[in-house]
């Protein structure tokens, strides 16, 4: 079963080693010339695809063909969505989805709207300090590097998880048969695709289909383009200006707040400002480990909640996002402004509750028997002391440290390491000239004087 | 097990620069030895404490880490100056840290008590012009 939608397409991999070094997780190594991913490091954060200068890094996602399959498609989309359109309105952005072919067009933003403001409250209820469990690549990176923070993550689903429960019962209480209903999400980044087939802290997601969010981009294009021309066609007297409203977008209180989720600060935005006041937003997934060696040791005073974003800025920095993540904030505080408060809304009718936990894991120990462990720390000692210590990746490993790593656990050898394998070949160069040097007995005369 | 040295950091005074660095250092180790996860922060913790109490209140010191089958011990030993009451020393809130660090955000006081807090026992070795030798440990 496929568990990552990062991916290496070979035959544009180059060997570079540029991922490999700015991989978080050192989930990858360059063998026989290829980067490959190790599929139990990695954690779908994307950095190796911003990295690649060759384009060779890419993920899966599904798309509109999909539609296909289902009588009843409907379609999530997420707060940062919005941030790819400086002159196409929410509205407008949702009419062309329907013309699309889905048969309603629904706002994350709306669930993340009543996720923050139940998160505040649960913050208010419980001692300690929580991390926000909304951007799987945050939970995927405390449950692999750090498990000891696992308890700390918030015991909440992702907005996009809530709002697809409630549209799938939704949908149930009008009669339409389970087999119809197709839920799609339009994914800013490969994490959160993802999550739909590998979920984390629940066993099977609501979500069905996951559209990267330059092919929804690229569509409502389309779209657009034909009702202009259409217009025009039709002079404008039979047709006065736009295709008629489809049905569904009449809706006109849209939950601008909540659009701010997708950035950075927009989670903490609707929260009240007693907890505003105790909060932090950090994004970018090297800062994100930085804080969270700080949190680990103890070292971060003050703060109750942490409202973390592996990508810089938050979702508006997406891999699969369209528009730079400059112009996406700026486009996004245009929007989030216009909310002036939450909408009013039912906040029961959501389940926000994460059915099971997020388990930290164990991977990276060099043994599960403590001594055997012990035994392989030595010769890691030994294999660091041997390696020149320049972090060249040379080897294909990000480091030195992992090329010793990987050769305790019989992954690589010390000739991997070129400058290993020089000093090998000078030793071995020195002691041919000098074999070169020996002559056999026959020849050995010893100088006789004359 | 029997006990066996796994790190070994020497720590001079004022180098806040590499603070953190040891403690950094043994959570990684303790990852790779398979040391489940709580014990690991709490003995992470401890460290940091210990290491940011060389840095600021002695004249330089070393940090040892020591692992085996039953517990994770760390000894901090510096060239003093010593704590001249330790019984107040004890006390939470109580610092003998100058203004300069304390604007840094350290000696808030709770660094022994955190130690404390956060191991399953202490040793504390010390006096008046004395080194201060501190071992904590937590068991597996």
């Amino acid at each position: 079963m496929k568990k990552h939608s990062v991916l290496l397409k070979e035959e544009l991999c180059e060997g570079c080693t540029n991922c490999v070094k700015n991989c978080p997780t050192k989930a990858i190594r360059v063998h026989h010339g290829k980067a490959i991913i190790k599929g139990e490091l990695c954690i779908d954060c994307a950095e190796c695809i911003r990295t690649c200068a060759y384009h060779a890094k890419y993920s899966m996602t599904d798309s509109f063909a999909d539609l296909e399959d289902y009588a009843y498609p409907l379609v999530l989309i997420p707060p940062s969505f919005y941030s790819q359109f400086r002159k196409v309105s929410p509205l407008e952005v949702k009419n062309s989805l329907f013309k699309l072919g889905f048969k309603e067009v629904l706002d994350v933003s709306l669930a993340a709207e009543a996720l923050s403001i139940k998160t505040a409250e649960f913050l208010e209820e419980h001692h300690g300090v929580f991390i926000s469990s909304s951007c799987p690549v945050v939970v995927r990176l405390i449950r692999l590097l750090y498990p000891e923070l696992t308890e700390h993550l918030l015991p909440f689903k992702p907005p996009v998880d809530v709002m697809a429960e409630k549209a799938w019962q939704d949908v149930m209480t009008r009669g339409i048969s389970p087999e119809d209903i197709g839920i799609f999400f339009i994914t800013p980044c490969p994490a959160k695709y993802t999550n739909i087939f590998s979920p984390l802290g629940f066993e099977k997601s609501y979500i069905d289909k996951g559209i990267s969010v330059d092919q929804a981009y690229q569509a409502i294009l389309e779209v657009r383009k034909e009702d202009n021309s259409a217009e025009k066609a039709g002079s404008g007297k039979d047709n006065p200006g736009k295709a008629s409203p489809v049905e569904g977008t009449q809706e006109t209180v849209l939950p601008y707040l909540g659009m701010g989720w997708g950035q950075s600060g927009g989670e903490l935005r609707i929260m009240p400002e007693s907890m505003q006041e105790r909060s932090l937003s950090v994004s970018g997934i090297h800062r994100v480990k930085a804080l969270l060696d700080e949190i680990s040791r103890n070292n971060i005073k003050g703060i109750k909640y942490f409202e973390l974003a592996a990508c810089n800025y938050g979702c508006v920095g997406g891999v699969f996002n369209v528009v730079n993540p400059y112009q996406a904030r700026f486009n996004l505080r245009r929007l989030q402004v216009k909310g002036s408060r939450p909408v009013e809304q039912d906040y029961g009718q959501y389940n926000y509750d994460l059915p099971g936990k997020f388990e930290p894991l164990r991977i990276g120990q060099l043994d599960t028997d403590l001594e055997k462990a012990m035994a392989k720390f030595m010769q890691l000692e030994k294999e660091i002391e041997l390696l020149p210590g320049l972090d060249c990746a040379a080897c294909g490993a990000p480091d030195c440290k992992t090329l010793a790593e990987d050769i305790v656990n019989g992954l690589a050898s010390r000739s991997d390491c070129i400058f290993l394998l020089r000093k090998q070949v000078g030793e071995l160069a020195d002691r041919m000239s000098a074999l070169a040097h020996e002559l056999p007995p026959v020849m050995k005369k010893e100088k006789k004087d004359r | 097990m029997q006990e066996k040295l796994i790190l070994q950091n020497k720590i001079e005074r004022g180098d806040f620069a590499r603070g953190g660095e040891t403690s950094s250092k043994l959570k990684e180790l303790l990852r790779k030895l398979g040391v489940p996860s709580d014990k690991s922060r709490r003995i992470t913790i401890v460290t940091y404490e210990l290491e940011m109490n060389i840095i600021i209140h002695s004249h330089g010191g070393e940090i040892q880490a020591y692992i085996s089958s039953e517990k994770i011990k760390v000894v901090a030993a510096d060239s003093g100056p010593g704590i001249e009451d330790l019984e107040k020393a004890l006390q939470p809130g109580f610092s003998t840290a100058d203004d300069e660090v304390r604007d840094m955000g350290f000696g808030a006081g709770m660094g022994l008590n955190n130690i404390q807090h956060y191991s399953d026992d202490v040793e504390i070795e010390t006096g008046p012009g004395q080194p201060t030798r501190i071992t904590a440990t937590v068991y597996l």
